[in-house]
């Protein structure tokens, strides 16, 4: 009897090992799909497993995205809007958060060949799908007839050797918002100098109210956030037509000191949010001032943020003495997985959804969020928009002065990253952390293959 | 003794042991094939990974040791080791301080009040490093955090804390400690409660005060759990990620840039999987390389 029990007992550990194996041994894929889908899995009745039966024999298109709140509402119904007119092609949209987006979702997906057909790139990781062979080329469903339609700069931003990797569909713009109501308190004017964005920040900075919110968490954003005031002036990172490194001299050193002394005027050194790309913390009364862009203005106009009452303005980023105004054009693109099984119905889609459509972009650009269109056709069907409100201020005195995010290899990105952080938090000397950088910049670009 | 051997040398396995503790083989088998399927096998793979140079998209290129031969040269990696080795001090030394101050004192209070404090300090253990990470991230904020408001009651200034280069290490270090003191006391306790109490009563006669009963009765019969915790803090304090990553993300300014960190933006940054193989198995070697300098510092928990 007690030989019976030890040989059910091993028998049952054993079935228990090898049913855990098979339930969290499933594919990737499956794991995704059971993340948020569109295509809800309910019970059959003849009728319905006649349509999964057809849906069965439809070609699928995995689409991740991040957005959430309306602009995420948009990204689902781009999918279903598709699906209806395309009855041969089921479009299935993932959500991921934005924080595992970027990091180790993709990368581990892609990885394991199972990652999505259809995806989100930023300017900043742009390079390392292009270079890994992961984009697919869309130059063969790009006619002339739409390129003819995109801003020449919104489409060179994706464009390497002569070929398209990815559908441009935002112009983000940055900014300096303030509260109104808190600059008028403490008689301060928006700044439109460095010298006064740093007075301004110190006499505005009391108790827990910070006085100038900056990202200071290293990574893609906070650079894209700095580099006007590196541009400002007349610094860069790489010379466009050498490729060597310029990351010395005093434009470089100046935008460094300028984010160092803001840090030491009041901006905070940490943040609990994930990114100041948020513009809650400024609704909230958490601070006076914060660098931020064109997505922030619907946030603000939304009745349901809980903080309707926070009197918002806008104004352009300062300008240091001597120097030219300038701003940073980001925005994210659509891009399709070169290792797709369905790469021609995937690519399809995403030129259906940004590149051929009016309605779709139009509504993103000016209702779902604010941003600009990197298309004629869409800019002049939105045009009454632009001058609504907060909007007015990014389209009379930001639009001109706008530079397109630059796409440099991650190591580069880091490398500016390091010069800020140190200057900003270890009180390095500007010139010294500004020397360090490019010749790691310089270093990288001896041995870099891939393009840029 | 045994009439037929399975296998030679040192494991000397019988048919006839076999035989004996068929059901205990049977028993640890499942493990035994998990760990190799879950753990062994894939760091054989991380291992031929390491000899290639590969971003994860396009076919593994075979560079051999090529990967081994960058790292050694890589100052920000050494610079990385740096750092793990600076928290571990911070960090093993707190843990085991701590905790074998409170085992003490829990050990000298009697009845249930014993059994509540216990079971607070073992609460923090139970709750999700991340979730506790995101505790303290909000606590330890330069302006609305807990800590800052603490520290103000005794007219202390408002400290960055985590936006500090200085102090982020440490606050890091102290958060991963404040969760593990509970567990660690717990088991220091339960080798403390094996002292005869005999020992400290005949010392005690003989007229030792409370540091001598300390030095002489308490630490050497604790040698060969000291072994066990600081071998086990040790090896967990070189993997420290989740804290970092969602605390600090390697800041500010690379201060809390530890080695698995380093690792992680090779890997998810950069594309180098690789590379970031081989910085991994290097990992691996500087732990082993710890473990066994403090078994020989520590005996291995021998009583003399």
């Amino acid at each position: 009897m007690k030989k019976i029990l030890m040989w059910s007992l091993v028998l049952l550990i054993s079935i228990s090992m090898i049913g855990a194996f098979s339930i969290t041994g499933c594919k990737e894929e499956k794991a995704a799909a059971t993340e948020e889908e569109v295509a809800p899995a309910e019970e059959e009745s003849a009728e319905e497993a006649e349509e999964t039966k057809q849906i069965a024999e439809k070609t699928e298109i995995t689409f991740w995205y991040f957005h959430s709140g309306a602009e995420g509402e948009y990204m689902a119904a781009l999918a279903d809007k598709y699906n209806e007119i395309n009855p041969n092609v089921e479009v299935r949209a993932v959500s991921i958060p934005q924080a595992d987006y970027m990091g180790v979702k993709l990368t581990t997906a892609f990885a394991a060949e199972v990652g999505p057909d259809v995806f989100f790139m930023s300017p900043g990781d742009f390079l390392k799908y292009v270079n890994s062979g992961l984009a697919l080329d869309l130059s063969p469903y790009f006619t002339d007839e739409i390129k003819a339609d995109f801003l020449q700069s919104a489409l060179d931003a994706v464009t390497v050797n002569d070929k398209i990797y990815g559908v441009p569909f935002e112009i983000e713009l940055l900014g300096l918002y303030y509260n109104k109501d808190m600059l008028a308190a403490a008689n301060v004017q928006p700044p439109k100098t460095w010298d006064e964005l740093i007075e301004a920040t110190k006499t505005l900075t009391k108790g827990e109210v910070s006085g100038l919110l900056i990202e200071p968490n290293k990574g893609y954003y906070q650079n894209f956030t700095w580099y006007p005031f590196l541009w400002q002036g007349g610094g860069d990172v790489i010379d466009a037509a050498t490729k060597e490194g310029i990351f010395e001299g005093p434009a470089v050193e100046n935008a460094l000191k300028l984010w160092g002394d803001l840090v030491k005027a009041g901006a905070p050194a940490k943040i609990t949010i994930p990114g100041t790309w948020d513009i809650g913390l400024l609704g909230q009364g958490n601070v006076a001032m914060q660098i931020c862009g064109t997505w922030a203005i619907a946030v603000i106009e939304d009745p349901e943020n809980g903080w309707s009452e926070t009197n918002i303005g806008l104004v352009p980023l300062p300008i240091p003495e001597g120097g030219e105004a300038a701003t940073d054009a980001g925005g994210w693109k659509f891009m399709v997985n070169a290792h797709s099984r369905n790469v021609d119905a995937a690519a399809k889609f995403v030129m259906w959804a940004f590149a051929e459509n009016i309605d779709l972009p139009l509504e993103w650009c000016t209702v779902t969020k604010f941003a600009y269109s990197p298309r004629q056709s869409v800019i002049e069907s939105g045009k009454d928009i632009y001058s609504k409100g907060l909007r007015k201020v990014f389209t009379d005195e930001i639009y001109d002065t706008a530079i397109g995010e630059p796409r440099y290899p991650s190591e580069i990105v880091s490398a500016v990253g390091d010069a800020l952080q140190e200057v900003m938090f270890a009180n390095a000397d500007p010139k010294v952390a500004a020397k360090k950088a490019n010749d790691i910049i310089n270093e990288f670009m001896k041995s870099f293959s891939g393009s840029m | 003794m045994s009439s037929k051997c399975f296998a030679r040398g040192k494991f000397f396995i019988t048919k006839k042991r076999v035989g004996k503790n068929l059901f205990a083989y049977l028993m640890l088998a499942p493990d035994i094939i998990g760990l190799v399927l879950i753990f062994f096998i894939p760091m054989g793979i991380a291992l031929y990974v390491s000899l290639n140079e590969w971003n994860g998209i396009s076919p593994m290129n075979f560079i051999g040791l090529k990967n081994y031969a960058t790292l050694m040269s890589d100052s920000l990696w050494w610079h990385s080791v740096g750092i793990t080795i600076v928290y571990t001090l911070i960090f093993v030394s707190m843990v085991y301080c701590l905790s074998l101050l409170i085992a003490v004192f829990l050990n000298s209070i009697t009845g249930k009040i014993q059994g509540f404090l216990r079971t607070v300090y073992f609460v923090p253990f139970t709750i999700s490093t991340i979730v506790l990470s995101i505790i303290w991230l909000f606590m330890l904020d330069p302006r609305r955090g807990l800590v800052n408001k603490f520290l103000h009651i005794f007219g202390i200034p408002a400290q960055s804390f985590l936006g500090n280069p200085k102090q982020a290490l440490f606050c890091i270090a102290f958060m991963t400690a404040w969760t593990l003191i509970g567990y660690y006391s717990i088991i220091f306790l339960a080798v403390l409660k094996d002292i005869p109490v005999i020992y400290y009563e005949a010392a005690k006669l003989d007229g030792a005060n409370t540091f001598q009963l300390f030095k002489s009765i308490t630490f050497p019969m604790l040698k060969e759990v000291n072994v066990f915790v600081l071998i086990v803090t040790t090896i967990a304090s070189f993997q420290v990620f989740d804290q970092v990553k969602v605390m600090t993300s390697g800041g500010p300014a690379g201060a809390t840039n530890v080695a698995v960190f380093y690792i992680y933006t090779n890997a998810f940054d950069y594309l180098k999987l690789g590379y970031s193989s081989a910085l991994a198995f290097m990992l691996f070697i500087i732990m082993f390389g710890f473990s066994i300098v403090l078994l020989k510092i520590t005996k291995g928990g021998e009583r003399e």
